[in-house]
Order: C-alpha cells, then structure tokens, then sequence
C-alpha cells in the first residue's frame, strides 16, 4: 500500500508537467497584451515596450518559458503584473475563504446526498422516492447564481436571518463565519447533492438486488443494518468516484459562487486575474488547482481499497 | 410433532403480464427432526414456497394471498414484520443455492456470522466472535481464528456454502430451509456438504426442508418427498414409497430423466436412452384448468383437461393428485 501510494505520488509528476506546459502557452495563445493594459489607455507604443521590456515579454516564448519553469521548480509562481506582490503570498490570503467554502459545500452536500438517495432506493416506487428524484433532477438543472440569488431573496432580503453576503475570517469568531457560509455552501450545494443523491439511489438498487442482501434479510437483521451497512458499503465506490468528480465541479461552481455572494477567495482572484491577463496569477491558480485534482483522485483510488476488500494494489 | 405446518399456501406475484401464480395451495408438514424434500423443475414454485416461509419475497413485486404457515402452532403469514425478523435466522433460518454471491463481499466471514449471534441471542460482540469460530470448526473450515479475518473472496465455493451452514445454525434453527445448497458445487464437493448437513441435523436436531431439482440428492438426505409441479403439490410420499413406485405420471417422468451407470443397466447389455418429459411447463399467468401436467401427460383424458385432481392417499402416508392413478400403476407393473 506504501509503495503504492509513493508510486502514485511520483506519478503526479509528468501529469503536473504536462499542466505546467499547457498552462503557459495557453496563455501566451489568448488574445490581448499585458503590457498595453498596464500601460494604461493613452499609453505611447514606447511606454508599451518599456513595459514589455521590464516585465520580460519582450524575449523569446521558449526562453520565458524556461525561466518561469525554473523558478517555479523552486517554488517561486513569480510576481504579480498588477499588484507587484508575490502570487503565493496573493494565493495564501484568498485561501481560507475558498477553502472553508468548499468543505463546508462538501459537508452539506454529502450529509443530505447519501441519506436522501438511500431513502429513495429503499422507498423505490413509493412517493419519497419520485419526491427525491423530481428535486434531483431540477437541482442538476438549476444554475448556482439562480439558486444563489433565490436564496438571498428568501433568507436574505425577505426573512432577514442571514447575510446577504461577504465573509467572515474564522478568526472573528464561529458563528459569524458559519452565518456568511451558510447561504452560498446551499447554493453551491445543490447541483452537487442532486448529483450525489442520484448516483446514491442507482448504486443502492443495483446493490439492494443482490443475493447478500436477500441473506442479510434471511438474518432478520434491523433494517438499519442491512441498507448502511450490508448495502451502502457495496454501494460506496461509485458514490465516492462521483464525490470526487464533484470536487472538480466545484471549483467551477465556487468562482460562481464567490462572485455572488461577494467572497474574497481563489476564485475571484482567478476572475479578476484573468480579466487583467495577469499571468503569473493565473498560472499559478491553474496549477494549484490541478495539483489540488490529482492529489484528490489519489484520494479516492486510495479510498477503494478500504471500502472493497477485494481492491488490492 | 410437526415444528412446522403450511396449509394451502398460495403466493402470487403481479406482473405487466397478469398475475403469476407461483404457489398455488400447497400443503405440507416438517416433523421435529426430519429432512422433508421438495423435488420439482426450475419454475415449480419450490423456490417461492421456501421464500414464502421466510416471508422474504419482496414486497414490490409479489406476496403471500392465502394459507398459513405454522411455526408450533403460531402463524408466521399473520406475524408483524418485527417479529417475523427475531423469527428468521433464529427459529428458521435459509441457505441458498449461489454461495459465490450470498456472502456479503465486503464483510468478513466473522461479521457475517457473528451477527446474526448478536441479533438473536444478544451476547456481547466478543463472545459472538468465539461462537463463530466454534460454528466454523463445526463446519469444518480449517484454521477457523484466521478465517474469521478473512472476506468471502478468499474462500472457495464449497468453503463459503459450509460459512452460510455455520451462519444459517449459529442460532440452532429449529427449521433449516436449503435452497438447491449442492447446485452450484462441484460434485465431489456436493457430496461432502450433504454429509455435512445431514451430520449436523444429527448432532444439531434440526429439522431440514432440502428443495433440489435433484432426485439423486432427495435420496441421499431426506426422509419424506413433496412433489411439485406448476405451483401445486402433485405427490407425496416417504423416499422409500417414491423410489419404489412413484404414483404420479410427472414423478415418473422425472425418474425416467435420470442417467443410469449402474451395473443393472450395464449387465442388460444396453443403457437406456434418457428419457425427457415432453412439452414445456405451463404459463402461471394464466388459470389452469384441471391438471397442470395434462399437456404434457401421456395418460391425460378429457376429464384431466376439465377438472383439477385432489389429492387422494393411495397408500399410508403416500399421496397423489392425479386422475388416473390405477392406468398409471397398471402400466408400470
């Protein structure tokens, strides 16, 4: 399993590499010049290239790409165009929004997701059933800004319990933080638990029509017993694989969510980096990103194994 | 004494196609201590009568319509759910025909067993963890401590039947209902899990109700045979009366399809081609009229067509349902 796992890890390598290469050209593909925006609207075509020159645009692609690849080696993601600060440094203030964004999202979305799709398949036919899947279908089908501002409409604006929007650091205090999570974790949540949800009802009837379970039953065990235990752990790979796909969703969803709902997170950096075209922070945010993906797939492919016995690496 | 009683059992399931008759008024009795056989085709409804018992046909799909089932006295078909699940696995418990997958894949065979000593008896975790490792020295697993640990995939086809046996008599059942358990086996395998039960049933005092397609398997284990065929019991008899002279024209089809290498065939100097039974079996959604076997029947006349045959006992303990048992024991003899 340890070996597995370092053998998993080295292989993260090329992967990133290849990530590093894309994201570098893409970039240099996309239309629009850095150095015109810096330079401001009524900038002379010298001003342009003095820009161009000090921010090192102005050298070969291949060598930009050389230079920026051994910095980043060394952990250096390079300085911000606009800012002039280090994009690390830009990442790790926006990280703990984001971050406590998507857990909380996860959390929410899994806790209702499993128990409503095991409900679904063990009531099927019935109206709990239809019920559930009615909302997993118009979950799936509803954008994250229309559930977002329908929420603040209710909570927000009508009833007055929550925050309309912004964030609160864990630092000021739990409940202020809860409270500002609240209504975009809801949000972004949906799509997510209707996901869940669907896949926990499929994989549960597939698994409820089993010969074990039929034994199971044959023991006289609670009911309890047999769906969460005896079902839901046969059940539990393809529920994870799409938990994990999910989280990829996610970081999709959460530069939506963070827009709404005014949250100083990576998502928003991306937005307004992108909008700059400033480079070394998009770059960087590509890469965290994907390195983020891979190491969670590494989680799930890692998960099997405790939940299927007979899953040896 | 019987520990168990049907009476006139009916279990219909309803389908896009009508309503499938599956059991359709069957009766029988399970004396403290017996082996009972229920013989019959794929289809018979030997199955369903066995699942019907345990009420574990799902809901959705299908459901007991008429009969009882008496467990001493009390009717298992009127019982509250609740108290039907204290019943199974502890008063009467079931092994079924694919051991491949009635084992939960993901729990080890000492949960497995475990549990169910847990649910009935209310012992600690840790005390039915030793009774389990006691059932598998019963059954006969080697090095039992290891295999408790261990998950049905590494167990072979006849080691995880003998862990449904250790499962299915942790309790000791007073009915054990065996569900084609040799089916799936290899043959050599299939004789040394008979012996098993039969052993156990000894030691044990279980009574046995051993459902198989397969006479051969009747012969070995059981003391009394039901017959079935189309949902309805046709015959029945004690081993000993069927073997010798089975009453009902499907019975003797059924004996005639069984390959003979014995050296009474070999000494008359030919092996006699296998006889099939002609026809198929009837379609359940539909009323049968009469006879169920009649299409197929040689000895079949109009009166079998038109009017269903009772059951009439031709012998002490020895029961048919046919209209022409005298032409049938005729063309016998």
């Amino acid at each position: 399993m340890t070996a597995y796992i370092a053998r998993r890890l080295f292989a993260t390598l090329p992967v990133m590499a290849v990530v590093a290469v894309f994201v570098f050209f893409l970039l240099r593909l996309a239309p629009g010049d850095p150095a015109a925006i810096i330079a401001g609207e009524d900038a002379t075509a010298e001003s342009i290239a003095a820009v161009r020159a000090k921010l090192g645009l102005d050298r070969p692609v291949l060598e930009q790409f050389v230079i920026w690849l051994a910095r980043l080696v060394q952990g250096d993601f390079g300085v911000s165009i606009f800012s002039n600060l280090p994009v690390t440094r830009l990442m790790a203030q926006r990280v703990e929004p984001t971050v406590a964004l998507t857990l909380s999202t996860l959390l929410i979305a899994v806790c209702m997701a499993i128990p409503i799709g095991v409900v679904a398949a063990w009531k099927v036919r019935t109206f709990v059933d239809r019920a559930v899947m009615i909302f997993a279908v118009m979950g799936f089908a509803m954008p994250v800004f229309l559930v977002a501002y329908v929420l603040i409409y209710i909570f927000a604006v009508q009833l007055n319990w929550l925050p309309v929007q912004g964030y609160r650091p864990i630092a000021e205090g739990l409940w202020p933080f809860v409270e500002g999570l609240i209504l975009p974790s809801v949000a972004l949540g949906i799509t997510y638990m209707a996901l869940i949800a669907r896949i926990t009802r499929a994989s549960m009837l597939e698994v409820l029509s089993q010969d074990y379970i039929r034994t199971a039953n044959s023991k006289g065990l609670a009911t309890q017993r047999v769906l969460l235990l005896h079902a839901l752990k046969n059940a539990a790979v393809p529920i994870v694989t799409v938990i994990g796909i999910g989280i990829a969703l996610l970081i999709s969803g959460v530069v939506i969510t963070e827009t709404v709902f005014n949250i100083p997170g990576l998502g928003r950096l991306t937005v307004d980096a992108v909008l700059k075209r400033d480079y070394p922070i998009v770059q960087g945010l590509i890469l965290v990103f994907a390195a983020v993906k891979v190491l969670i797939n590494l989680v799930i492919d890692i998960s099997y194994a405790f939940l299927d016995p007979r899953i040896r690496y | 004494m019987n520990v168990l009683e049907v009476r006139d059992l009916a279990t219909h399931f309803f389908t896009l196609d009508g309503v499938v008759r599956a059991v359709d008024g069957v009766s029988f009795r399970l004396a403290r201590g017996e082996t009972l056989g229920i013989v019959g085709e794929s289809g018979c409804g030997k199955s369903v009568t066995a699942l019907s018992i345990l009420r574990l046909i799902p809901p959705e799909t299908g459901r007991v319509v008429g009969g009882s089932v008496l467990l001493e006295g009390q009717d298992l078909v009127k019982l509250p759910e609740s108290d039907m699940r204290a019943i199974r696995g502890h008063r009467i418990s079931m092994i079924f025909q694919e051991p491949m997958t009635s084992l939960n894949p993901v729990l080890t065979i000492g949960t497995q067993i475990a549990e169910n000593v847990v649910r009935h008896t209310g012992v600690s975790w840790s005390a039915a963890l030793d009774r389990a490792r006691e059932m598998l020295e019963l059954v006969k697993i080697a090095d039992p401590r290891r295999r408790l640990q261990e998950y049905p995939h590494q167990l072979s086809g006849g080691m995880r039947q003998r862990t449904m046996i250790a499962i299915a008599l942790s309790c000791n059942p007073q009915v054990l209902i065996a569900d084609e358990p040799t089916t799936a086996l290899d043959v050599t395998i299939q004789a040394q899990i008979l012996d098993l039960m039969l052993e156990l049933k000894e030691k044990l005092g279980t009574a046995i109700i051993m459902i198989t397609h397969d006479l051969g398997v009747i012969a070995e284990t059981a003391q009394r045979v039901v017959v079935m065929y189309a949902g309805r019991k046709v015959e029945e008899a004690s081993v000993d009366q069927l073997f010798a002279q089975p009453a009902h024209p499907y019975t003797r089809g059924l004996m005639r399809a069984i390959p003979r290498l014995d050296a009474e065939a070999e000494v008359a100097g030919r092996r006699p081609r296998l006889q099939e039974i002609p026809g198929i079996v009837p379609a359940l959604n539909q009323p049968i009229a009469g006879c169920a076997f009649a299409p197929r029947c040689p000895f079949a006349t109009g009166r079998c067509r038109a009017e269903r045959p009772p059951l009439i006992e031709t012998a002490a303990g020895h029961s048919v349902a046919c209209w022409e048992t005298a032409r049938v024991l005729e063309a016998a003899a």
